[in-house]
């Protein structure tokens, strides 16, 4: 392919997403203009929810699954390997920090760390030790990567529910009582409407630090190099003497990392997990792929497409407590997974990662 | 050599080459996730409470026996040939036992409705696509032949005459729904190039969603306060003809669909539309080269596998329920594990239904006999898919006793090394 088409393509790419980006705040003027003229009707409404501090403050709360998968599966894709077992790493996570808490007792300590954040730091490493057998499985085994990330959603999708009913004969877990909670900025948190990002849950301030921090190591350090490297062009990197693999390691035992921070905030948020059809997680990992490759792999534009993607949600469940519409609301619902398919669509094609999805084989076979 | 007879050479090599390893592999997978599945079970055996240990393993006591697990499974899903509960190694056959028992039925029910899922998974996955959408498709297909069916059973005369004309018509109408629900994201990735995986996954969520508002909010059973539709009369739907009432099994539909796997090879191998479905998968460029419309070949091998995962639905409606209910048990996700355990072989795809639907099956007679709950068939399921996933990894085993050494991946067939279907 010649620079021009290149160069082509990359312009198309990027009118993509301007367009959506476009799309996606013409449509917010249009409801701000008719919410404005007719208060009281519909577009009001609308007008109402969107611009509510309370919208947003969910908003935020819901993109911390999505965008730390979506920060995992960037890591894990820059480094060469396709992570489609971010749905099941969020899943095991979700469920193994609920069940961690539960277990130590909601309301005990230990070491002066409350019970509740063992269970967070038990979901991550839950998530740590599945994306490590992923690794392997595609790393050392060779394994197709696709059906091995297939592999790994199933299984944590049969074992969670299937673990919930063991431990208290039904697929959700008991409540546990106490949740994450929020913390609280004082003064900061009294702005109106912007005042939600400063009297929240921990995990949004952690997600607000994790985004920048991984635009940071993917873009200015050596490991950075190292995981673009391995995906984009592993002999390159063969050569100047890094183990492709090990840096193929890192990259999807980060994903693991990411992954378990988003999946323990979501069930810690609510004190439970809920294991019936998809589970609590629902998508949320699959949608965090697309969110991702919306963003192009950068994280801040992948925090991008998940603070959109959950806006729509958080949009979606306040649109369901407003009375008077003949609107069901399992149909609107189905907004944000129409909306992942009109993305999907329109920037279908996102340039990967050049090695993403193929085994690097170093010619030594003891690795 | 013309680039097609060359492409044709690659494939007959290919096929040949891993035809063994590839049951070989199946089988060590299956017996892999079974180990993996008995230690499992000790471990949650372990976390739950129980009155006295079931088995006693290096001084320990745990409330689970694997063993037991299994023997139970294998005999529940056969309906009790042995008498598992009488002491020592060789369990007594049981004077009782009759081939068509409940038991059986189930399982057939769940083989049947796995030949279905299986060969949709199975025919995408030949064209080099993870249609991992059969769900969405099935869910949508058995609407449509449960919503079609009611409002033209009232039409026909009621009786045999009357169910020999609407029930064909009504696997139709699944058929043609699930396949033009498959084709959406078939459709998707050959103009979009929107990778199948996760439009195929978002639209099973959106599947969901909207047969339950249109069953909820239009057709709904006005009798009910589940979310289900009006149940068809008994001479609209596929009856159990040899096997008890209450196993839901016709012996009708598992010919059916034995007759369609014979199709589905038929198609496959003996076409000229399966060699270019075939070719897509394995070798993409040689199919180029050869001609294949890729694009209208993505298109129609999606609907194709979508057709299949409605029939699938519309069978689960006219022989399972008599109706369309929410809550759709996951038969398509099962259907990947028995692709995938098929090696994506149709023939393949009957005893690895048949051995999935025995899990299924018998996970309910373990649920009631030993406790263990019966989600343990999910974990199966994904323990598999793992396992046949990394040939690898058995490769290495299997030195020892020197296998053959072939690097060829296969699970997928496709060939296609994941990453460049995005």
């Amino acid at each position: 392919m010649s620079t021009t088409t290149i160069d082509r393509l990359r312009d198309t790419e990027l009118s993509y997403r301007a367009t959506l980006a476009g799309g996606a705040l013409s449509v917010f003027l249009f409801i701000a203009l008719l919410g404005l003229a007719f208060p009281s009707s519909i577009w009001g409404n609308f007008l109402a929810i969107l611009t509510s501090r309370s919208t947003l403050s969910s908003a935020l709360r819901l993109s911390v699954p999505i965008t730390f998968a979506a920060l995992g599966g960037i890591f894990s894709e820059k480094a060469g390997v396709v992570n489609i077992g971010l749905e099941g790493l969020l899943i095991i996570s979700a469920f193994t920090a609920v069940i961690t808490t539960a277990v130590v007792g909601p309301e005990m300590t230990v070491l002066g760390l409350p019970a509740i954040w063992i269970g967070f730091f038990a979901g991550i490493l839950s998530s740590v030790l599945f994306s490590a057998l992923f690794a392997v499985v595609c790393i050392r085994f060779k394994a197709d990567q696709i059906i091995a990330g297939l592999a790994v959603w199933l299984i944590a999708l049969g074992l969670a529910p299937f673990a919930a009913t063991v431990y208290y004969g039904g697929v959700n877990t008991d409540n546990l009582g106490t949740t994450l909670g929020t913390w609280t900025i004082p003064v900061l948190s009294d702005i109106p409407f912007f005042g939600a990002f400063f009297d929240a849950d921990p995990a949004v301030y952690m997600m607000l630090v994790a985004v920048p921090a991984s635009w940071y190591v993917l873009n200015r350090t050596a490991f950075g190099r190292h995981v673009r490297a391995s995906g984009e062009n592993p002999k390159a990197l063969d050569t100047v003497g890094v183990d492709v693999s090990r840096v193929r390691y890192a990259g999807v035992l980060l994903s693991g990392f990411l992954a378990g921070v988003g999946g323990s905030a979501l069930s810690l948020g609510l004190g439970q997990f809920v294991g019936n059809n998809q589970t609590m997680v629902n998508g949320k990992g699959f949608i965090a792929i697309v969110a991702y490759l919306f963003g192009n792999y950068n994280p801040v534009g992948a925090f991008g497409a998940s603070f959109l993607f959950a806006g729509l949600e958080a949009a979606q469940i306040r649109l369901q407590q407003v009375p008077g519409y003949a609107i069901p609301d399992s149909l609107i619902q189905t907004i944000p997974y129409v909306t992942v398919l009109v993305v999907l669509a329109l920037v279908g094609r996102t340039r990967i990662p050049e090695a993403a999805g193929e085994h690097y084989d170093t010619g030594d076979d003891n690795r | 050599m013309s680039a097609t007879e060359n492409a044709k050479a690659v494939l007959r090599r290919l096929t040949a080459a891993s035809a063994t390893e590839r049951i070989l592999i199946s089988f060590a997978a299956l017996i892999m996730a079974v180990l993996v599945g008995a230690v499992i079970i000790l471990v949650s055996g372990r976390i739950t409470t129980c009155q006295t240990a079931a088995t006693t393993l290096f001084g320990t006591g745990f409330c689970y026996d694997p063993v037991e697990v299994y023997l139970v499974l294998f005999n529940g899903a056969l309906g009790e040939p042995f008498l598992v509960n009488s002491p020592g190694i060789l369990k007594p056959l049981n004077p009782d036992w009759n081939p068509l028992n409940f038991g059986f039925a189930l399982t057939l029910k769940e083989t049947t409705l796995l030949i279905f899922t299986g060969l949709s998974v199975a025919v995408s996955f030949r064209a080099g696509l993870f249609n991992i959408g059969t769900q969405g498709q099935l869910v949508l297909g058995g609407l449509a032949t449960a919503l079609f069916s009611f409002f033209v059973a009232p039409l026909l005369p009621s009786g045999l005459v009357g169910g020999l004309i609407l029930i064909p018509l009504a696997v139709v109408v699944g058929a043609l729904v699930g396949g033009l629900y498959g084709a959406i994201p078939g459709a998707l990735k050959a103009y979009a190039d929107a990778n199948e995986v996760i439009t195929t996954i978002m639209l099973n969520f959106i599947a969901a969603q909207i047969a339950f508002v249109l069953v909820s909010e239009f057709f709904g059973n006005p009798d009910s306060q589940v979310v289900e539709t009006t149940p068809l009369p008994d001479w609209a739907t596929l009856l159990p003809v040899a096997f008890p009432q209450g196993g839901d099994f016709s012996i009708l539909a598992l010919a059916f669909g034995l007759a369609l796997v014979v199709a589905v090879w038929f198609l496959l191998e003996q076409t000229s539309f399966g060699y270019d479905l075939r070719t897509s998968g394995e070798q993409p460029e040689a199919a180029e080269y050869g001609g294949v419309d890729a694009k209208r070949t993505t298109v129609t091998s999606m609907f194709l596998s979508g057709a299949l995962g409605g029939m699938g639905g519309a069978i689960w409606v006219l022989m399972v329920m008599g109706k369309w209910q929410a809550g759709v048990p996951a038969l398509g996700f099962d259907g990947i594990t028995v692709s995938i355990l098929a090696g994506n072989n149709p023939f393949g795809v009957v005893p690895a239904a048949l051995l999935f639907g025995t899990l299924k099956s018998g996970s309910l007679a373990v649920q009631f006999g030993t406790g263990v709950p019966k989600q343990l068939v999910g974990v199966l399921r994904g323990l598999i898919i793992l396992f046949v996933a990394m040939p690898e990894f058995f490769r290495m085993l299997g030195s020892t006793i020197d296998l053959e050494p072939d690097r060829e991946t296969v699970a997928t067939d496709g060939g296609s090394l994941g990453g460049d279907d995005e």
